[in-house]
Parts: structure tokens; C-alpha cells; sequence
């Protein structure tokens, strides 16, 4: 097996677009006509995680775990391809395949050459885009920009690869980041370009509940975790995320929880299960109030009546 | 048998019944026959129970009538006057003229009603599926669940259905096949029947008065088509056939309607000339000439004919409709309301929608004023402060990270290094499993999916009965009048025969069938009548005080 698999990667070549390696099949192989699975990584490596602030040396866990679950990706099938992101707190940038030309490795204790080229770019990469962070700023991941990179990314992949062969991709978010309001329209954009590219997101989150990708994992058809132990982590990938999306529905796996679609309220940005639509301009309070702070229009106020009932009316 | 206070409309002795020789009666709601000089009633069939009556065509031997019944059941009587075939015959048509007149009003009272709700209950699986669970089981009367748990279903049935116009090519439409020796081929259709007597009275008029004493369906129908009445040109003067008298009730019908002129202004109707504005640029300057020939004119006689006629096909439905002082109070504004009319239809055709001004809407747009605009961009999420972490710690942790990363590459290529401690993967392990921290909410899925499709079906008609019933039941609150109390009394009555009928049976299966799922199916059911229960005895004990 590693055999063929050495001879298919030496028809790769090498392809330069924009600033990230592609590869392409050079002639394609009859024999991998069918189904093939890409995974797109993005590693949360903003500095401010919790996480790292507690132990640095966790990241080295993380990094290694991730680095584990993606040459098993990889291992499943030969035609499976892989994808590594890193989302910083300023940029999101390809760690794998990266913008370099690719390491060269030779084989050392019979390891598979891939695994271990996986393993030298990754941390190559890794170690480069963040030492390059000066700034002592702390800022939030800009987890939606790294999932639309993601996204593009998948999508040239679609546009380019051979005909016949049928491409499943996902995207799988590990992260100790919080919640971010400030991205709230990238998030939401971005999953339902997924959804609609069929692209399933996964979440596995090592600190926080993040209400917003568990909605997106909720829209995409993907699965949301949060590991209870940071040092098991790759247990957890392996067992929970490793499994294509057709197959898990054949796993016992950790059922969804219901996700909380509630709105905000525009005046307290309180989660609110019922609350008063502007018919203007649909903006949400949690109260009754006689002018829309939005868009200025003026209602009736509601007679002793109509106190109980939830509906206004426009004056005109 | 025979009362005495029914009275008899029509009796007609020498009537054979299977071979026996006897007479045949109609009385007010029934037929009967008796056997020659006995007093006893053979047959007896109430009218209502009959669906229709045949006859034997013209030329058989036999001059018999038949009724079927509407389980399917038919009878068979054999006139056997002594007279001859004419008195045979004349003795059938009175039966059977009576009938005519007798059958239609038993029909409208009984079989209606039930062949209506045999229809309804077929075509609503749900309302099949309440019937039997409330109606069959006693749960509540018949009369009931008519009247209060299907009457969403009765009253949509009571609107009714649109009435499917003419298309005015319909006998365009029927499209003869030669048969291969000069011979043409015309399939109609029922609908194409119903189309033809509604455009054209006239011929329904005939069929009613041929078919199928004198004629049968097909030779009326090859008569009509034969017939120069059907053929464009009509040139029907000299001819005489069966269809000559429709021609002259449809030639002063349209005399009529040219008299009474027509409403729409745009329309000539005794305008013969056919010729269109474009010719000549609306300047037609060309005489043309005037000797028009008969034939065309016959033809757009019988286009403006035959329009006319599918106009009032649908026309006399909706008058049927409207109520008919609708008609008088038209008749008088009629006069006044032309020239407006008018003017009306010339602008309607004249202008055009997509054509007009934008002015209209430009002075009809509000401009929207937002302020504050960015609160549409935040998510669903409370206002989180952003932690703040002051330089002096970040900088901290960038080295501590820098330390960790030099590491990487300092560190040579350990492959046995240990990812995942033996303590973390076994703990791992246990949250993963069934059980297990992060399998919470398992438990209940797979109790979904160990129930056997019939049982899952059976808690749905639980469901949907019960709910049924305690819609009604909390209707009833607050039950201000005395039928609202009377009602409710009646719902707890049937909430209870629903549980000791219905539920608690379905409970002793499942704990013969389900024993681990025995209690968990139904709890949420008992949940909801208990709270009807409670509900109920609060009220009792309230009204006794
Ligand atoms: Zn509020
Ligand atoms: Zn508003």
C-alpha cells in the first residue's frame, strides 16, 4: 500500500496559484475514480486563548494532535487530500499546503514520507507565522475569514479537479477562542455558503461553548464538540470527527443539542423568546415602545384592549 | 304490510316479477309489486333506496324496466298487458314518467347526507381515523362528532366547488378520425357532452325528449354530427332533421340578443365586414367590394353565435348564483352607468401599466432613515466585553509561545511519543460511550427508535383523538353559558370513556409487548387529561360553592 502510494504522489506536481501550492493530477489515475474526501483544518493559534495563557506547551498538544488526526485523514484512503489552516488573531493563513516549496524529507523509522513532511510544514509554518506576530495588542480569531478561505479554497479544488471523481468536503474548526459578536454577519455568511456548497463544518472547541458555530454546525449538517480534556484531544478528533459525514450516521456518536436560534433584542442585546418587530424595518425590542429607535416610525400605542396583544400598527 | 295510510299514485296490473304475474304499485315513498290476487307485498323498494331506473330499448321483444338499488340490488319488471306491445309500452312509460318525477326529491333527502359523509369520511384519512376511534367505540354519539368534531370537513365541503367554464373551441376541439371508408369517427367524451348542453339548450332539450325512447345515445349523437344544425354553415332551411328546431330557437335567441344589444362598446356584432386596421393604416381608402358572399356571412354569423352561446354557459351559472334582486336593481342603472362604462373599457384598453408615469411611485416612497445601523450586525449574542489582556501579560505569553514553538525544531523526531495519556484516553473512553458524559439525550433517541412502526402509529391516533377531544374540552373555559357547561359536562364524560376505552387497553398492550417502554409512551398523555381532570374538578367545585 505505501508502495502505490509513493508512485501516485510522484505524479503530483507542483502548481503555483496566488501564493499557495495546488496540487493537481498530472494524468489522471484510472484506477481513483470514486469517491474522495477533503478536509480542510483551521487551528485556532491566537495567542490570547485561554488556553495558552494557562500553558503554553498546551499548544504543542494541540498542534500535534491535529497534525495526528489529519495523517489518519490521510491514511484512510490514498486519494483523500488534506488542507491545514492557521487563524491568527490578524490573518488566517495555509499552513498545509503552504506557501513554501515543500520540505524535503527522507524516510526515518519506516515512517510514511507524507505524515512526516505533514508534520515538518505544519510546524515549519506555524513556528514562522508566529513568531512574524510583533503586535501586543490582544484581538479576537477571525475565525469567519479563515472558514471563507476555507471555503474558497474548497471551491478551486472543485473547479479543478478531474472529472468523475467526486469530491466530499469538510471543514474542521479547532478552537479555544470565545464567541465574537463583531463577526456575526461573516459567520453567517460564510455557513450558508457552506451549506450551500455542501460543505459539512465541524467545531471541536477546547475552551468555550460557541453558540454561533454550534449554529453553523447546526445549518451545515456537521458535529459540535466540546472536549472536556484538552489532553485527550486526539482521542476525541479520532473517534468523533475522523468518520465521514455518511458514515456517522451509522456511529453512536455525541447526539446534537438543540441549538438556541433565539434573537437579541436590538436595545439590551438580550436573548429574548418573544419581543416586538418594527414592521419597517424589522429591527428587535424586547418592549413596547411608541417610536422605532431604528428607522423613527411612530405607532399607536396600543389601546387598553389591545394591551395583551402583540400586534401594532403602523401610523400613517 | 301495506299500510293503509299510504295512498297509491299509480297502479299497473299484468306485471311479471321473476316469473310470478302480478301488479305493480306506486305508492307516496315506495314501489311495491304484488302477486296476482294476493294481499302480500313482494317487492318493496322506498324510494329513497333506489339510484336509478332503466329501460329496455326500443324493438326488444321484452318491454321491461329495472331499478337498481344503491347497495347494487336491482329489480326487474316485465309489462305483459294483454293488449298488445303499444299498451305494454304506455304501461312502462307511466311507470317510468312517474318515477322520473318521483325519484329525484327521495334522492335529495336521504342518501345525500350519507353518501356525503361516506365521502368525506373516504377522502379525510384523519377524520376516518377519529371516526373510528370516537364514534365506533362509543366515545362519542354519531350525531356528535358530525356535528362538532368534523365540521371544519362538512363546511369545506359546503363551498362550492368552481364551476369549470366552456372552452369556447370545444367542438373544434372533437377531432374526427376517418375510419378508413368515407366514413368519419367523432369520440366525445362525457365532458364534451356536458359542454354541448350547457352552450347549446336546445340540443339537451331534444336528447331528453329522444334518448333513449326513441333513439339511442349513439344515434342521437351520429345524428347530430350528420346534422347541418352542427356544420358551420348552417344552411338548414331546406333540410328537415331532428336538430331543424334547434337552428330556429337559436336563430331568435340570437335575434334576441342582437335587440338587447351587447354591453361591451367595443363589440359590432351585426358588423359582417372583415377587414383589419392595418390594412390600410387605419386610411382604408379601398371600397371593398361589396358583395360579401352568403357564406362568410353565414359563417360569422355562426362565430358570433357560438361565442354568444359559451359566453352564457358560464353567464347563466353565476346568475343562478347571485341573488336574483340583484337583477332588478341592475336593470335600472343600466342606462346611466353606459357611458362610464364606456369610457372605462376605452381606457382600460388604452393604457398600460408598465407604460405610466413613475411619478406615482416616487411620490409614494418613504425614503427609510436608519440610525444605528450596526446593532442589525450583531448576532443573537449578549454583549460580551472583549477580555482585555494589557500588554505587559501579552507580551508574556507571546514568549512563552515563542519558547514552545523553538522547541519544535530543537527537539528531535520522537515517533513514540505519548499524544494521549493512558488516564485521559480512559476517560475518554467513558465520555464517549453510551452513558457517558457526552452521550447525554442518547438514551431517549434510541427509545424512538425501539418502537415497532404499528405501536408508533397507534400513539399517533391516541394523539390525535385525544387532542381533538380536549380541544373541545378547554373550548368550553370559561363556560359562561348553560349549553357551554352542558358541553363540558359531556367532553369530561367522553375524556373518561376515551381513557377506560381507548387508553388504558393500549396501556396493558404495552405492558404485555413494551414492558421497559410501558410507562414512558403514555406518560405525556395522562399528563394532559389529568390536567383536563384537574381543570374540571376545579370548575365542579367552584359552581357547587
Ligand atoms: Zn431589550
Ligand atoms: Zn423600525
Amino acid at each position: 500500500m505505501v508502495l502505490s502510494m509513493q508512485k501516485s504522489f510522484e505524479r503530483f506536481y507542483l502548481k503555483k496559484m496566488n501564493n499557495i501550492e495546488l496540487r493537481t493530477e498530472n494524468e489522471p489515475d484510472v484506477s481513483s475514480t470514486d469517491e474522495t474526501s477533503l478536509l480542510v483544518i483551521i487551528i485556532d493559534t491566537n495567542p490570547t486563548q485561554k488556553l495558552l495563557r494557562d500553558k503554553a506547551s498546551q499548544l504543542t498538544t494541540v498542534v500535534d494532535s491535529v497534525i495526528a488526526f489529519a495523517n489518519s485523514h490521510l491514511m484512510q484512503k490514498a486519494q483523500n487530500k488534506l488542507a491545514i489552516m492557521a487563524c491568527h488573531s490578524k490573518t488566517s493563513q495555509f499552513v498545509y499546503p503552504g506557501p513554501r516549496k515543500p520540505v524535503d524529507v527522507r524516510q526515518v523509522d519506516g515512517q510514511y514520507e507524507i505524515f512526516l513532511q505533514v508534520e515538518k510544514t505544519v510546524k515549519q509554518n506555524l513556528s514562522l507565522l508566529l513568531a512574524s506576530e510583533n503586535s501586543t495588542i490582544a484581538t479576537e480569531s477571525l475565525l469567519a475569514g479563515a472558514i471563507a478561505m476555507a471555503l474558497c479554497y474548497i471551491a478551486r479544488i472543485q473547479r479543478t479537479k478531474s472529472a468523475g471523481i467526486k469530491l466530499n468536503s469538510r471543514i474542521l474548526i479547532v478552537s479555544g477562542s470565545g464567541d465574537s459578536a463583531s463577526q456575526y454577519m461573516n459567520y453567517m455568511n460564510v455557513f450558508f455558503t457552506a451549506q450551500k456548497q455542501n460543505v459539512v463544518l465541524d467545531v471541536c472547541t477546547l475552551d468555550q461553548h460557541l453558540s454561533l458555530l454550534q449554529q453553523g454546525c447546526d445549518i451545515t449538517n456537521g458535529l459540535y464538540l466540546k472536549v472536556p480534556q484538552v489532553s485527550a484531544l486526539l482521542q476525541f478528533l479520532l473517534w468523533v470527527f475522523l468518520p465521514e459525514p455518511p458514515i456517522r450516521e451509522k456511529l453512536v456518536l455525541p447526539p446534537p443539542v438543540k441549538v438556541d436560534y433565539r434573537a437579541a433584542c436590538f436595545c439590551h442585546r438580550e436573548l429574548i423568546d418573544i419581543g416586538y418587530v418594527c414592521s419597517v424595518c424589522l429591527s428587535i425590542f424586547c418592549k413596547f415602545s411608541p417610536i422605532c429607535t431604528t428607522c423613527h416610525t411612530v405607532f399607536k400605542i396600543p389601546g387598553p384592549l389591545a394591551v395583551k396583544s402583540k400586534k401594532k400598527k403602523m401610523k400613517l | 304490510m301495506s299500510t293503509s295510510s299510504e295512498d297509491v299514485l299509480l297502479q299497473v296490473p299484468s306485471v311479471r316479477y321473476k316469473k310470478g304475474d302480478g301488479s305493480l304499485f306506486l305508492m307516496d315513498e315506495r314501489l311495491i309489486w304484488m302477486v296476482e290476487n294476493r294481499d302480500t307485498v313482494a317487492v318493496s323498494h322506498p324510494y329513497a333506496d333506489i339510484k336509478s331506473q332503466k329501460i329496455s330499448p326500443e324493438g326488444k321483444a321484452k318491454v321491461q324496466l329495472q331499478v337498481v338499488l344503491h347497495n347494487s340490488v336491482s329489480s326487474t319488471f316485465h309489462f305483459t298487458n294483454k293488449n298488445g306491445l303499444q299498451a305494454q309500452l304506455a304501461d312502462r312509460d307511466r311507470v317510468k314518467d312517474m318515477l322520473q318525477t318521483l325519484l329525484p326529491k327521495f334522492k335529495r333527502k336521504v342518501d345525500k347526507e350519507l353518501e356525503e359523509k361516506n365521502k368525506l369520511l373516504s377522502e379525510n384519512p384523519m377524520l376516518l381515523q377519529l371516526y373510528k376511534d370516537l364514534v365506533i367505540t362509543e366515545v362519542v354519539s354519531s350525531e356528535e362528532f358530525w356535528s362538532q368534531h368534523a365540521q371544519q370537513y362538512t363546511q369545506k365541503r359546503k363551498q362550492q366547488p368552481q364551476e369549470i367554464g366552456v372552452s369556447g373551441a370545444f367542438l373544434a376541439d372533437i377531432k374526427p378520425q376517418t375510419d378508413g371508408c368515407n366514413g368519419l369517427k367523432y369520440n366525445i367524451t362525457p365532458d364534451i357532452i356536458e359542454c354541448i348542453f350547457k352552450t347549446y339548450p336546445a340540443v339537451k332539450k331534444k336528447y331528453i325528449e329522444n334518448v333513449p325512447a326513441k333513439l339511442s345515445e349513439a344515434q342521437f349523437w351520429t345524428k347530430f354530427f350528420q346534422s347541418h344544425y352542427f356544420h358551420r354553415d348552417r344552411k338548414y332551411a331546406e333540410n328537415k332533421d331532428l336538430f331543424t328546431e334547434c337552428g330556429k330557437i337559436d336563430d331568435q335567441e340570437l335575434k334576441r340578443d342582437i335587440q338587447a344589444g351587447v354591453k361591451d362598446p367595443l363589440v359590432n356584432l351585426t358588423e359582417f365586414e372583415d377587414k383589419t386596421l392595418e390594412e390600410g393604416y387605419g386610411g382604408s381608402i379601398e371600397k371593398p367590394p361589396s358583395n360579401i358572399s352568403t357564406v362568410s356571412q353565414a359563417m360569422i354569423k355562426r362565430f358570433n353565435q357560438h361565442s354568444i352561446m359559451v359566453l352564457k354557459a358560464t353567464k347563466n351559472k353565476v346568475n343562478d348564483n347571485a341573488t336574483d334582486n340583484a337583477q332588478s336593481g341592475s336593470e335600472s342603472s343600466k342606462i346611466t352607468d353606459e357611458p362610464v362604462n364606456k369610457k372605462q373599457k376605452i381606457l382600460e384598453k388604452i393604457t398600460y401599466d408598465d407604460l405610466e408615469g413613475e411619478d406615482v411611485t416616487k411620490n409614494g416612497t418613504v425614503h427609510l432613515n436608519l440610525s444605528k445601523v450596526e446593532r442589525y450586525l450583531h448576532g443573537p449574542m449578549p454583549d460580551t466585553a472583549a477580555e482585555h489582556i494589557n500588554p505587559n501579560e501579552a507580551s508574556h505569553i507571546m514568549r512563552n509561545v515563542l519558547q514552545e514553538v523553538r522547541q519544535w525544531q530543537i527537539r528531535p523526531h520522537v515517533p513514540n511519543h505519548n499524544l494521549v495519556p493512558p488516564s485521559a484516553a480512559t476517560q475518554a473512553l467513558g465520555d464517549l460511550s453510551p452513558g457517558g458524559a457526552l452521550m447525554r439525550g442518547f438514551q431517549e433517541q434510541s427509545l424512538a427508535q425501539l418502537v415497532p412502526p404499528h405501536i408508533e402509529q397507534e400513539v399517533r391516533n391516541l394523539y390525535l383523538v385525544l387532542c381533538e377531544l380536549l380541544g373541545h374540552f378547554w373550548k368550553c373555559f370559561p363556560p359562561t353559558a348553560v349549553t357551554a357547561e352542558q358541553k363540558l359536562v359531556k367532553m369530561n364524560e367522553a375524556l373518561q370513556r376515551f381513557q377506560t376505552v381507548k387508553l388504558k387497553p393500549f396501556e396493558d398492550k404495552l405492558i404485555r409487548e413494551l414492558t421497559p417502554l410501558s410507562q414512558h409512551l403514555t406518560k405525556h398523555l395522562n399528563q394532559l387529561l389529568n390536567a383536563a381532570y384537574q381543570k374540571y374538578n376545579n370548575w365542579q367545585k367552584i359552581k357547587s360553592r
